[in-house]
Parts: C-alpha cells; structure tokens; sequence
C-alpha cells in the first residue's frame, strides 16, 4: 500500500504580461513563500524539491535548477526537474506526490513557472528557426478536424472563451480581466488560426505556482484542510505516427481511464465535482472532454452549449480561467493541479464551487502527446 | 532576431558560374548567423549590485548571518533566506584568494595581453567574486597579493566596468 499524500500548500504569483520588478529566483520564490505559509511550513522542513519548466529555448538558460537551487532553498537537498513540455507543471506535481508515495521523502516542494517576457516562446518552440506557426497553428487543423467531426457550431468556442474569462473576473491571480467580453466581441475579433481566434487563445505570462505535499501524517496535522490525492496518472504518445488520432490521442484516452480506475470512479460527468483542464484555445474544452470520456463521442460541445461547464453548471469546468486567461507555459499544468486542490480544500474564495469534494486536475503538452492527471479529493479514503 | 546571411565568393573564380553550379576546386559557403537576444530582469538585489558599478562602487549583500556576498545572491545559498536588500560597499581593493595564468589571450577574453583569472576577496567581503588581474607576467601573481580594480571610463552597468584588477602599488 503506497503512502498517502496530501497538498497541504498551494501558492501562485500574479500572473502578468511581464513582471520586469523581480528576477526569475524571485518569481519563484514568492510562490514558493505562499505555500510555504499556506502550509505553515518553513524551507528547513522540506526534505527535497521538483521543478518544472518549458524549454530552455524559452528563457535561454539551460539547466536552470542550477542557479536556483539556492532561491528554493534545495542546498544539499534532492533537486530534480521534470520536462514534459507544456504538461510539466502538471507532471511535477506527480514526481513530487509518487516521491512521498513510495516513502522517499515525506515534505516535497514541487515549483514550476515560466517568465515568458526574457524570451518569446513562438520562437523557442520553433526550435530556433525563424517563422514557426506557433503552438494555435500546430493545434488549428486537429481542431478543424474536431469541428468537422462533431458537427458542432462555431459559437462553440467563443462561449468557452466567454466563460473561462468570465470566471477569471473572480480569480485574483488570473492574468486577463477582460470584464465586458462578450460572444460578438470573441467573434469580432481577429482570426489568428482558423478557426482560432484572438480572443480564443491564451496570453503570454509571467508567473510561477508551488505546491507543498506531505504524507498522511503531515496532511492529518496541516493547519488548513488538505487536499488528498486520490489517483494520478502519466501517458505519452509519439507526436506523429501513421494511424494516430490527434483529435482524440490515445495516451489522452488511456491516462483518463488510468487515473478514474485508481480512484474507483466509474462515472466521471456524475462523480467529478469540478475539473480544470489544461485549455490554452478554446475549443480544447469540449476537445478534452471527450478526449478524457466524460462526454461520449460528438456530446463534448453539446455539454458547453448547455452550459453544464459554467460555474453554476453541473460539470464546471475551469473555475479559475484557466490557461486562456493566465499562460505561464511551465506554470499553467500545475495551476490546473493546485486550483483543484483549492477546490476540494474549500479554499478557492470567489471561484468555490460549492460542494466541491471530488476534482480532475489534467495538464496536456507537446503535440497533445503527455498527458498529466490527478484526482484530488476533500477526503482521504 | 536577427539573422546575417551573405554569400562568401569563391577566391578564384575563373568567371561567371550559374546559381547552383560549382566549378571543380571551388567551394561556396553561405553564413547563416541566427540571435536571438533575451531579456534577462535582474530583481533588486543583483540589480543593486549593477547599479553599483556604473557608480564605480563595489556592493555587496548581507546574508542574515552576518556573512556579506559579493557579486551579492538574493538567497542564502546555506539557507535559502532572502539577504538583506540594503546593499553594503565593500572594497576597492581586494584579495587574490585563487588564480591561474592565461598565456594566449582569446578574442572574448577580457584583455589582449597574458593575464590571470583569478578570485578575488573585497575587503568587507565574506566570498571572492571571479575576475581578470592585470599582472603582466606569471611571477608578479600569488595567492594573497591584494588587487585594486581599474575602471573602464564609460560605465554600462556590467561587471566588466571594471576592465581588470591591477597589483597594488
């Protein structure tokens, strides 16, 4: 029998188009400052520390654990960094739970952040070569394909935009705030990919988010109410293969019925409270949600254009605002794990989902290749 | 991002070639410099320090043992706690705890002429930080000669306003 483990911390910084007032140690580390005191913990009663990050292309430096081993206070500590692409946020906060799991250590700091102002991430995802299509113009055509497939109507994306900004109104560490967005203005605006557009895509930010995990006795004993981990899950796919269903992967289908299993959930719309699901263009939500079985074949967008997804709604979905409103690429699939942690710790203040004791964290990356999930639950069995 | 390109002539050509032809003997290379120039925010601890040189004063932060960081760190490295954001003046003249000799000088280093990478104690500080000693020959170096900087005369706010140490007089 594994270790129980517990999110006992969870802080985030700001998220902002450029947060020239701090260096990259200091992003960090007001993040890891607000789990620390979320968890009434200190650096000293860390045992080791997980970082997650995008490529080094982005910021430009390489191997970066090294420079900030002494900003997370990891001297003669066990430091490790985890890269699964935009995934990562999400896959560290996995690292860091199986590390206390297994009983390796019992207090884990897992980190992850990006400062998306010292470089310009379209150009490090394009490898260094110039005039790259970005990530919107590498998922456009797989979401043609989804549009294509599913018949669903095009406002369906501009209600997503709408609502996860809506929602971002009440999250104060969302970077959008877009207060008078509306569906005509999503439909006026530019088309960046087709069928993408502007006001359908996520913005570039700054920012960094830290959890603090401990095993059962560190969560029995926390000064707040925890978050148990019910289950986690990780998959990846090759990103181009012959027969590959990009619309639908399946290391998305397999990683989803993983994480359910362990968590004994058998019927994901019903017994899922809240999820928050890494959606960085709009239609990524009714996308995942078929990618991950909560609605059938062809039924993601039809949950959407019911308003299910909405906070009032019966599945809601990205309570935070999501990716589309604050995208600190290594950050956001840990946002995803640490606004579900709130969630089921009753903590999320404005954007509580009443009653939520059962939440899906998922993060995705690479060519819609890794997938990171988690359920979290106000209890621990 | 920039990028430099430009098409290297071959040194003899014997006329005209075609695009895409190459004569026997002859080699055409192309230059392709790709840049990409990042923006690195310094917070105001290292900034502090930058600020510094640009006044020709050497700063360093204090950890909150006590100990005095210079080129200052915004964390304790023993601790992880933040160091004091008042910086302290340390130096001019300095310490050479450890250096080796650089015979051939190397188009990016520091001087055109031999010199010593060496580390270097301020006085007031508690740690050396890395750089270049003006000392003209191998024999005029050893580990515990004091140093004094030598200002460049336009600073920009890089540790390389100081151009080199040189032996104290």
């Amino acid at each position: 029998m594994a270790e129980r483990c517990a999110v006992v911390g969870v802080g985030q910084t700001h998220f902002t188009k450029r947060r020239d007032d701090v260096s990259m140690p200091g992003l960090l580390r007001e993040a890891v400052d607000r789990a620390l005191d979320d968890a009434e913990l200190t650096l000293a009663d860390i045992d080791a520390v997980v970082i997650g990050k995008a490529p080094d292309a982005f910021e430009g430096i390489v191997q970066p654990e090294l420079f900030l081993a002494d900003a997370l206070g990891a001297a003669g500590k066990p430091l490790m960094r985890v890269h699964t692409a935009g995934s990562v946020g999400g896959s560290t906060v996995l690292v860091a739970a199986h590390l206390v799991q297994s009983r390796i250590h019992r207090r884990v700091l897992a980190v992850a952040w990006e400062k998306q102002s010292e470089g310009n991430a379209q150009w490090g995802l394009a490898g260094g070569r110039s005039g790259g299509i970005g990530a919107g113009g590498a998922f456009a055509p797989w979401i043609r394909a989804y549009i294509q497939r599913s018949q669903a109507p095009e406002y369906i994306g501009w209600m997503v935009a709408v609502k996860d900004r809506l929602n971002a109104l009440k999250n104060p560490y969302a970077h959008l705030r877009i207060a008078d967005i509306t569906l005509e203005k999503v439909k006026e605006s530019p088309m960046l990919w087709d069928p993408l557009r502007f006001l359908e895509s996520c913005p570039s930010s700054d920012g960094a988010c830290a959890v603090v995990l401990t095993d059962e006795a560190g969560g029995r004993r926390a000064p707040r109410p925890p978050a148990w981990i019910a289950a986690t899950a990780m998959r990846s796919e090759l990103g181009q293969f012959p027969g590959r269903d990009p619309v639908r992967p399946q290391a998305g289908v397999e990683c989803s019925a993983d994480v359910y299993r362990l968590a004994g959930i058998t019927d994901p719309r019903r017994q899922i409270d809240v999820a928050e699901l890494y959606v960085p263009f709009s239609w990524y939500e009714p996308m995942w949600l078929e990618g991950h079985d909560i609605a059938g074949p062809g039924e993601g967008w039809k949950i959407v254009d019911a308003g299910e997804t909405e906070m009032g709604g019966a599945f809601p979905v990205n309570p935070s605002g999501g990716v589309l409103s604050s995208n600190a690429i290594g950050a956001s699939g840990m946002v995803r794990f640490a606004e579900a942690a709130l969630q089921v710790r009753g903590l999320a203040g404005e954007h509580q989902v009443d009653g939520a004791r059962t939440a899906l964290a998922q993060a995705y990356g690479g060519a819609a290749q890794y997938f990171a999930l988690g359920i979290l639950r106000s209890d621990p069995d | 991002m920039c990028s430099h390109s430009g098409v290297t002539e071959p040194a003899a050509a014997p006329g005209p070639t075609p695009p895409g032809q190459t004569s026997p003997g002859q080699t055409r290379t192309v230059e392709n410099r790709l840049e990409f120039p990042y923006t690195r925010t310094v917070g105001p601890v290292i900034g502090g320090f930058l600020a510094g040189l640009r006044e020709q004063r050497l700063l360093g932060a204090r950890s909150r043992t006590g100990r005095v960081l210079v080129p200052p760190l915004e964390y304790d490295p023993d601790t992880g706690d933040p160091v004091d954001p008042d910086l302290v003046e340390v130096g001019p003249q300095g310490t050479v705890t450890t250096w080796t000799w650089v015979a051939e000088p190397k188009p990016k280093h520091p001087l055109d002429r031999p010199f010593a990478v060496a580390l270097i104690r301020p006085d007031g500080a508690d740690t050396a930080l890395v750089h270049a000693v003006d000392a003209g020959t191998p024999e005029a170096m050893h580990t515990g000669m004091v140093v004094t900087p030598r200002w460049r005369g336009e600073p920009t706010g890089l540790v390389t306003d100081i151009e080199a140490w040189e032996p104290r007089r």
